[in-house]
């Protein structure tokens, strides 16, 4: 043996005697549950019965679960969380960006105020907006009332059940019922998120805003000045700025915070959980994790299933991300 | 202002209300000709002429005002729900919302008929026209009982001072309230009734106890396993770290069943090892202040070395302290992710008295029902520890953010 080899030897062992606390945690707890798992899925384990007496049983729980109606419903509830929510809260924030980096007074202000929703909890938050959504002592329908009654001068108030409307808004916008005999239950997707699923995406936006918005900052922050300049001076306008030095150089940071937030909306579930204890009166506001909850826990305990449904969540977030990969990575630019 | 209009729009009930009405005109026409002024491109405005300088100031004013009603926007629920834990429910559940935070008082003939003092109707009401149960609210007050076991503050009176008033000898009236009554009866949440109880003193203990555990437990082991990375070649090391890195990219919740599991055969669910233990180390942790030691010039090691440091020695007294930001926002993070977390500790504990305080807020959403009024007291409850270390730590919280963008 070299000396080399055997000083690195000798230093492996440092290393894993440093290693070691979080490795025991991380092996226990993150690792090998992955691989567990994967094993439960393809078994019939309940919390009810002992683990010994669990079978395997091939890919069964993943077909009952792609042939669940409930399931089906609370997938096209997290893409219609998704779809609507993403790209209203990034834009909303890189609008909000823009507007604190043009040379305005009381920066520290506006970013605390946009930002304070972020750090509160989740929990705490919802509980507020299930009160301003409350149908009766509310002040969202306090405010359509004024817009409705006082500025429009219509006879009857809009009176919106937010919370407790399980119709999609676009079956509430165009008066008809969307099929709900379509394959895979696509239908909840042409119907839109229901209206207590846009009081979330609302609430979530709310909460999101000030986030997104500091990265932007920060990303807008770091584009060179002079770029600006020799626009100006070829006589570009505000729109020609956006579009061709702003946007194009802001992409990467675009790029991150479209990634981190679809994987993340792909994992909602607390706003639910408070907001509409059993998932809306239709089931329409229940996500996938509220699905894997449910089945596997409260009162259900089929774990197996659950755990089925848990990787097929794992899949489509792997998707995704590799979609995005491909379909956006290419066109970033970088500085 | 808002009570203003209030009752502008209580005393004209039918029809649009036409103050309003020209103020929403007058602010939309007004709106739309400043952003028509500032788009419409003039080839010779400069800051030198009028027109240039009106346009800038016009911009200028028309950015305010977006990010003023932007900020209203973001700061009117918590305008909300701190007004609303200093109303009585009476308030808190009226239909034209009111922003200051009140309470109804009632003011009837006292009982032996001299004067008039404030009053407290008690007991439900059968019919409109029934006379009603009124205590003074001199009479009432707050007493300790430590009966269950811990101590609840809860409102008591003398049964024989109650007394009966016609309904139209009742006067009602409104004052600012200020007082922590609703804090205090959230904390245990109420009494009578079937409605849940809450106990936020041992939520609040479970909550800052599991959080802080968690959290230095987290700096600790991670901050070892981010040196191992940062100092040492070792067999294996490549390898470790993309294991590492692919972790991150699991969601939580696959982890959750079969850690159910995992804890069940260790016998830990439902106790304070569930809570804690699994989020004594972190993979993102350790990801963070690897790529901040390893900014840590070598020169220093050597340094040390020829002092006679050991490893651990040089991590503690030199690296820590030079990564001090680093520690401060993953202490952030982590403090932050355990005390807002509720799937976890909802799986994996039953027991009331293991609810964290999330936990306890949520069940306690439930047993409130429309005591939006004690709700809310118990949500600013939640909220405030939070909000106090963000005014305390904000800079460390804003970089740390902006930080995670510009990898």
């Amino acid at each position: 043996m070299t000396s080399a080899t055997e000083r690195k030897l000798k230093e492996s062992f440092t290393a894993y005697a440093y290693l070691a606390p979080a490795g025991i945690v991380l092996l226990t707890f993150w690792f090998l549950p992955v691989i567990v798992s994967l094993a439960m899925s393809f078994s019939n384990l309940t919390a009810l019965s002992p683990v010994e007496e669990a079978k395997f049983v091939g890919f069964a729980n993943y077909i009952r679960a792609l042939n669940s109606e409930q399931f089906q419903q609370s997938f096209w509830n997290t893409v219609n969380y998704a779809i609507y929510s993403v790209p209203l809260t990034l834009s909303l924030s890189l609008a909000a960006a823009m507007l604190l980096n043009s040379k305005i007074k009381g920066v520290g202000f506006w970013r605390t105020a946009f930002f304070l929703p972020y750090i509160t909890t989740w929990v705490a938050i919802s509980v507020v907006w299930m009160y301003i959504f409350n149908r009766d002592y509310g002040l969202a329908n306090w405010f359509l009332g004024i817009v409705s009654t006082d500025i429009l001068g219509l006879e009857t108030p809009w009176n919106l059940r937010w919370l407790a409307e399980s119709r999609g808004i676009w079956e509430m916008v165009f008066e008809t019922k969307a099929p709900r005999n379509l394959p895979f239950g696509s239908g909840a997707f042409l119907a839109g998120p229901s209206l207590a699923m846009v009081s979330i995406i609302i609430t979530s936006v709310w909460r999101d805003i000030g986030y997104f918005m500091i990265i932007f900052l920060a990303g807008l922050q770091n584009i060179d000045k002079s770029y600006y300049e020799a626009a100006e001076i070829d006589g570009a306008n505000a729109w020609q700025k956006f579009r061709h030095i702003t946007f194009p150089l802001l992409s990467p940071v675009t790029f991150f915070l479209l990634v981190i937030s679809l994987i993340g909306s792909f994992q909602v579930f607390v706003p639910m959980l408070v907001m509409t204890p059993n998932g809306g009166q239709a089931y329409d506001t229940a996500p996938i994790v509220f699905y894997i909850y449910e089945t596997g826990f409260r009162g259900n305990w089929q774990l197996s299933y659950a755990a089925a449904v848990a990787y097929l969540l794992t899949a489509m977030i792997l998707t995704l991300t590799v979609i995005q990969n491909r379909v956006l990575g290419k066109k970033v630019v970088y500085q | 202002m808002t009570s203003f209009l209030f009752t502008l729009a209580a005393t004209e009930p039918a029809g649009p209300n036409l103050v309003i009405r020209i103020a929403a005109i007058l602010f939309v026409a007004a709106n739309l000709a400043a952003f028509g002024f500032v788009i419409s491109s003039g080839a010779a405005d400069s800051d030198q002429n009028a027109r240039g300088i009106w346009r800038k100031r016009l911009k200028h004013a028309l950015i305010y005002e977006v990010l003023g009603l932007g900020a209203i926007f973001m700061v009117t629920p918590f305008y909300w729900m701190v007004s609303t834990s200093f109303k009585d429910r009476e308030t808190a559940v009226s239909t034209v919302p009111e922003f200051m935070p009140k309470r109804a008082t009632y003011t009837a003939p006292s009982a032996s008929g001299s004067g008039e003092v404030e009053v407290r109707v008690i007991g439900t009401i059968r019919n409109e026209g029934d006379p009603r149960t009124v205590i003074p609210t001199s009479e009432i007050k707050f007493e300790a009982d430590s009966s269950k076991g811990f101590t609840i503050h809860k409102e008591t009176w003398d049964k024989a001072k109650e007394y009966k008033v016609e309904p139209n000898k009742l006067k009602r009236g409104e004052k600012i309230n200020l007082s922590l009554q609703n804090f205090r009866q959230a904390w245990y949440s109420p009494e009578e009734g079937t409605r849940g109880r809450a106990n936020f003193t041992r939520y609040f203990a479970v909550s800052i106890g599991t959080s802080v555990l968690a959290t230095m437990g987290t700096l600790f082991t991670g901050a070892l396993a981010a040196f191992a990375f940062a100092r040492f070649e070792f067999f294996g090391k490549n390898a470790l770290f993309y294991v590492i890195l692919a972790t991150m990219m699991v969601p939580g919740q696959v982890l959750l069943i079969p850690n159910f599991l995992i804890l069940d055969q260790l016998g830990w669910l439902d106790t304070f090892y569930a809570l804690t233990v699994p989020w004594l180390a972190s993979v993102f942790t350790i990801f963070l202040m690897r790529q901040f030691f390893m900014t840590v010039p070598n020169d220093l090691w050597e340094a040390a070395r020829i002092d006679g440091a050991s490893h651990f020695r040089y991590l503690w007294q030199i690296i820590v302290p030079l990564c001090k930001p680093v520690f401060i926002t993953a202490g952030i993070f982590n403090f932050l992710n355990n005390w807002n977390s509720l799937l976890w500790p909802l799986i994996v504990t039953s027991r009331p008295e293991m609810r964290t305080l999330m936990v306890g807020l949520q069940t306690f959403t439930e047993d409130a029902g429309t005591d939006f009024h004690l709700l809310m007291a118990a949500s600013t409850m939640a909220i405030l520890p939070i909000v106090i270390l963000f005014f305390l730590m904000q800079r460390f919280f804003i970089e740390g953010i902006a930080r995670s963008g510009l990898k």
